[in-house]
């Protein structure tokens, strides 16, 4: 049985003159991984805000587990990160884990969490010294730490690196299984890596909505670069295989063979073209 | 959930993060203490009535700063931190957080004006009897309260830059005029003729009234005309501070 979480519909927002979101209308099913992406500016942060109850919608209709985000009651079912990462300098991890773990009457184990995400040993430091690492990882479990059925992260690795951001994708996936989440970030990457379906936001409105792999046809092409006999080359091409076959058959002169997949601007870019 | 539990738990972290600051304890809650003892002690320790009256006025000083660091610098710096925006999303209602703050500087202006009080019982012929500081404790709840209203308008009509340096001067302007620090009797001619009128005065007025000096009445009226006022100020500032940043 399928059982809505959120939902949005005609969802509009404005800040004076501009328009974040102009008539989104997406929901979110039960045990789905849903990965927000968008170039900046597209309203994915305002999406993020009104689905956290922190700011209301203009119009539309916006409903978390049937009630409204704003009410506390029901974003008990609800966990998120703090954005950015600034938690109180003088406590400790292991404080900041209790507090917020109190207002979920069925809370995870604390410890368990803490281990989960490799804070175990930093459980009694203090947030003022923890890196940049530690403070994204203790922010990503907080969101869990409630054991709530849903959960919002925003942009959950943005300045880790592959290896760490890799390991908690591990961790998101397990977590993951019985809930689910809500996230927003900036790798297609890790879109494709944890998302059970992705949204696509440019300009407040909604550009796709489907399977990674759907997405991955869209904007399947790669970039190969290399060096001719005349200089420098670069080409777009939907098959890097055939293309370097042709090449290889044809005797072309070629050194220092790039293969670069398109970045999730570009890819936004070839989304978006058809509507520039 | 109980509401209950979760002021607690607010609580608590709003006061562990501020007692592990020396930066805030030193100020707040030992300079009251210490310019008693600097300033006022050689002429309390002469007589009771002046040892009553200078120890209940510094314990005006001790609950105005902390109100105005408490409320003012603290709404001041926290309304625009991640953090804050994050506590929003967490299931507990606006009234938990803004009881958890009472609650804080309640724990603060009791550890303050404590230390005076417990200064002025051990170097000072001060005679008030159990249910004279029960009065007291009770005239500092209320007499606290256009203070805390002030402090809440500064925090939110202040930038989290501004709110130090405006805090500390109107602290330790309105102390001065309000005729905490020596009697009002030798202020200078045009600070006394204002003298009166000053929230810090009024409440100084109600606090010696527990000690048998001057009436009850007049300076709770002229508190609640502050509290009034500053009600006004504080709820139209967060109405703003709202608007601005969750509309």
């Amino acid at each position: 049985m399928q059982e809505t979480v959120l939902t949005f519909v005609d969802v509009a927002k404005s800040y004076g003159d501009v328009r974040a979101l102009h008539s989104l209308s997406v929901a979110v099913q039960r045990d789905e991984i849903v990965a927000l992406l968008g170039p900046n500016g597209a309203g994915k942060t305002t999406a993020l805000e009104i689905a956290l109850g922190l700011r209301a919608a203009d119009g539309g209709r916006v409903r978390l587990f049937g009630g409204s985000p704003q009410s506390a009651a029901t974003r008990r079912r609800l966990g998120a990160t703090p954005q950015e990462t600034g938690f109180p300098d003088m406590l400790r991890v292991e404080e900041i884990a209790a507090f917020v773990a109190e207002h979920y009457p069925s809370h995870a184990p604390i410890g368990a969490t803490l281990e989960r995400f490799g804070l175990a040993e930093l459980a009694k430091r203090r947030a003022q010294t923890l890196s940049g690492g530690e403070s994204r990882r203790l922010a990503l479990a907080l969101a869990f730490i409630g054991d709530p059925e849903f959960v919002v992260l925003d942009e959950p690795t943005t300045g880790l690196d592959v290896e760490s951001r890799r390991r908690l994708w591990e961790v998101v996936r397990n977590l993951g299984s019985r809930r689910s989440i809500l996230f927003t970030t900036h790798y297609l990457e890790e879109a494709e890596a944890l998302a059970t379906r992705i949204l696509v936001l440019d300009r407040g409105q909604l550009l796709f909505d489907g399977a990674p792999r759907t997405l991955r046809g869209l904007i399947g092409g790669r970039r190969l670069s290399y060096v001719g006999a005349d200089g420098p080359v670069s080409v777009t091409t939907q098959d890097a295989d055939a293309y370097i076959r042709a090449m290889v058959n044809g005797a072309v002169v070629f050194s220092d063979l790039e293969i670069v997949r398109p970045s999730l601007e570009e890819a936004f870019l070839t989304l978006t073209g058809g509507s520039q | 959930m109980n509401s209950l539990a979760l002021v607690r738990a607010h609580a608590r972290v709003g006061f562990l993060d501020l007692i592990r600051w020396p930066g805030y304890v030193v100020p707040t809650v030992v300079f009251p203490a210490m310019f008693y003892v600097l300033f006022d002690l050689p002429f309390a320790r002469r007589s009771v009535p002046i040892a009553d009256a200078t120890a209940l006025a510094f314990i005006v000083f001790a609950i105005a700063g902390v109100t105005f660091y408490q409320f003012g610098v603290g709404i001041a710096q926290e309304r625009g931190r991640p953090w804050e925006r994050y506590i929003r999303t967490l299931p507990a209602p606006a009234s938990v957080r803004f009881a958890a703050r009472i609650g804080v500087a309640l724990a603060f202006g009791i550890m303050t004006a404590s230390l005076v009080a417990l200064t002025a019982r051990a170097f000072t012929p001060i005679d008030l009897s159990i249910s004279q500081w029960l009065r007291v404790f009770v005239y500092c709840l209320a007499g606290g309260v256009p203070f805390v209203l002030i402090g809440i308008s500064l925090g939110y009509w202040v930038s989290a830059r501004a709110a130090v340096p405006i805090a500390t001067a109107l602290n330790l302007l309105l102390a001065y005029a309000g005729g905490l620090w020596m009697p009002p009797s030798d202020l200078p001619r045009f600070v006394a003729a204002i003298s009166p009128y000053l929230p810090t005065r009024e409440f100084a007025e109600l606090l010696w009234s527990v000690a048998g000096s001057g009436e009850t009445l007049r300076p709770l009226f002229g508190l609640a005309a502050y509290a009034a006022l500053f009600g006004i100020a504080a709820t139209v500032g967060y109405r703003r501070d709202e608007r601005k940043r969750y509309a």
